[in-house]
């Protein structure tokens, strides 16, 4: 069984040879080339070099095209600042008034940079990879990311008060993420991945999300493809419900206090769960921490076939230790999934 | 039941309900007529802080979202505005407790944070002078020293903008200004890496906005003690 199997044995929930996972290694493939992340997070090549480090290294049955939405972000001519050890942010927002939102361009997937970025990123990867392992590429939610062009503030603030630009930028978004997430999937990529930093309950009132929600329904119809929804960072547990009526989800990431059996209550057996070790607090675990989690996690799963271990939250930090990582991979492949079900 | 007989519970029950349907406008507008049957002072100390203080509880409990908490600052922000035009509510207010010279870091474009600072401290009796986002530190200096301030606050959402909250400190002692202000600190960065506030040489920080009035609080009994 290869891991692309396994994972599709996952999908139909069928019995896997060993518990299936995955973990946010993006950013970890600078560390483990040791290469700058500004050349690591401009050059497809030096990025597929660092994905390949880390299949070599940790042997994930999932990979993950390039992982940075401030770059998705910069597409549309958001200002980006390169840090060390670290994914870009975004330094400027684009949009500066609502009336920008009229004249923001849809990035050109010909001209774009940062585009070129992930697709050509994204290319090579389906490259080495295709027929082996899933491929995964985070997209931004068409409803998240406005605030990456506006700011969380201007967001929030035209969501509540000025309805009449909700459809505007909207109708942008929406275009370019069918578009994106359609050109993914042409080049090999498994399943989208769409985090939802901004539209969880933890950031936006019910009102908010009922407005979003037929434009997400709208996006998701027009993908070619599977969809997995993901925490972002967030808890989602009181929106789930709706995410997992939405076309083409056949997944969610839990954040990484949440409970899996909660949200089996809540959406039925089904719908695959991801989760939940919390990525960006590998950096402070011990071994022994790092195996007392995740065996807790895979014992709580145990009998659970429609469940993928993964790294919940954002990247695993630049300076983890290779052991810790090690460790992890280690406990998930000497655990007897099914045995004494 | 109309809404000029309700209890002062329900009242508070009320303009929550508004806020949490993102009806600003109704909420001030209920707010304000109460303040004219009673006054801006009944209304505040007996409606809106104890329903925002409330708030900030659930808030930091992960059980109201950033955007309740943003509805509850604007509707917060735009009474007290009305009130400052109050003749009654303008000679009745407490004493200041002290000037705030507030900001983004430099290079900072991050304001959401900052403007809820600004709010939840206003309506604690602070004085904030608000210099926006991408501050220089010249800037904050100059400001302090023009407003006598006893705190400069500073907000960096990111690891590379709260390095530059380095330079204010530098400035501040440079000028013989560290036993006459203190530097807060806050943002997202500060919450992942709380070691980066005696890096950059903050005074203290907290992980809300509605916990800053009480920094501020601490921050400047400090001060007294000292002087």
């Amino acid at each position: 069984m290869n891991s692309l199997e396994r994972i599709l044995a996952t999908v139909t929930g069928n019995e896997t040879d060993y518990q299936p996972f995955t973990m946010l290694l993006s950013l970890y493939g600078a560390s483990l080339i040791k290469s700058d992340t500004s050349t690591y997070y401009r050059d497809p090549e030096i990025w597929f070099e660092g994905q390949q480090a880390v299949v070599d290294t940790f042997d994930p049955d999932i990979v993950i095209s390039p992982f940075s939405f401030p770059i998705e972000a910069s597409a549309f001519g958001s200002e980006l600042v390169f840090l060390n050890k670290y994914a870009p942010n975004i330094r400027k927002p684009i949009i500066t008034s609502l009336s920008q939102i009229n004249s923001l361009q849809i990035p050109d997937f010909e001209k774009s940079e940062a585009i070129k970025f992930f697709l050509r990123g994204n290319e090579l990867l389906s490259g080495k990879y295709k027929g082996n392992k899933a491929i995964a590429s985070p997209i931004h939610s068409p409803a998240d990311l406005p605030s990456l062009l506006m700011g969380i503030e201007m967001w929030i603030d035209t969501l509540l008060f000025h309805p009449e630009y909700i459809d505007r930028i909207m109708q942008k978004t929406v275009e370019h993420f069918v578009r994106l997430g359609n050109e993914f999937l042409a080049g090999g990529t498994t399943f989208l991945v769409v985090p939802v930093n901004f539209t969880n309950p933890m950031m936006i009132t019910e009102k908010i999300f009922s407005k979003l929600l037929p434009y997400l329904e709208s996006a998701f119809r027009q993908i070619k493809g599977p969809i997995v929804i993901h925490n972002g960072g967030c808890k989602i547990m009181s929106f789930i419900d709706r995410f997992v009526k939405l076309p083409n989800v056949i997944a969610l990431v839990l954040e990484h206090t949440e409970s899996f059996d909660e949200a089996r209550r809540i959406i039925g057996d089904k719908t695959i769960l991801m989760g939940n070790f919390d990525g960006p607090n590998f950096v402070n675990l011990n071994r022994e921490k790092a195996t007392d989690i995740t065996s807790k996690i895979l014992n709580n799963r145990k009998a659970d076939k429609h469940f993928i271990f993964a790294t919940s939250n954002a990247d695993i930090p630049y300076d983890t230790p290779v052991e810790t990582i090690k460790t992890v991979v280690d406990t998930i492949r000497n655990f007897r999934k099914y045995d004494s079900v | 039941m109309t809404p000029n007989t309700l209890k002062t519970e329900q009242k508070q029950e009320l303009i929550a309900s508004l806020i949490n349907e993102g009806e600003k406008d109704q909420a001030i507008q209920l707010l304000n007529e109460w303040a004219i049957q009673t006054s801006f002072n009944e209304v505040i100390f007996s409606i809106l802080e104890p329903m925002l203080i409330n708030w900030g509880k659930l808030w930091m409990q992960g059980k109201l979202s950033l955007a309740h908490g943003y509805i509850s600052g604007k509707v917060a922000e735009e009474f007290y505005l009305l009130a400052a035009n109050d003749p009654e509510f303008k000679s009745s207010s407490g004493k200041i407790k002290g000037t705030v010279i507030l900001g983004n870091a430099e290079d900072d474009f991050h304001p959401l944070g900052r403007r809820l600072v600004r709010i939840y401290a206003q309506a604690a009796g602070w004085n904030i002078i608000d210099l926006g986002t991408d501050v220089p530190s010249e800037v904050f200096i100059e400001k302090a020293i023009e407003n006598n301030a006893d705190i400069i606050a500073i907000s960096a959402m990111m690891f590379t903008t709260a390095k530059n909250i380095l330079k204010v400190r530098q400035d501040i002692d440079k000028n013989g200004l560290s036993e006459k202000i203190k530097l807060a600190v806050g943002g997202a960065v500060f919450k992942l890496r709380p070691e980066l506030v005696s890096e950059i040489g903050g005074d203290g920080t907290v992980d809300t906005a509605i916990d800053s009035p009480d920094l501020f609080d601490r921050l400047i009994n400090q001060l007294k003690i000292r002087n």
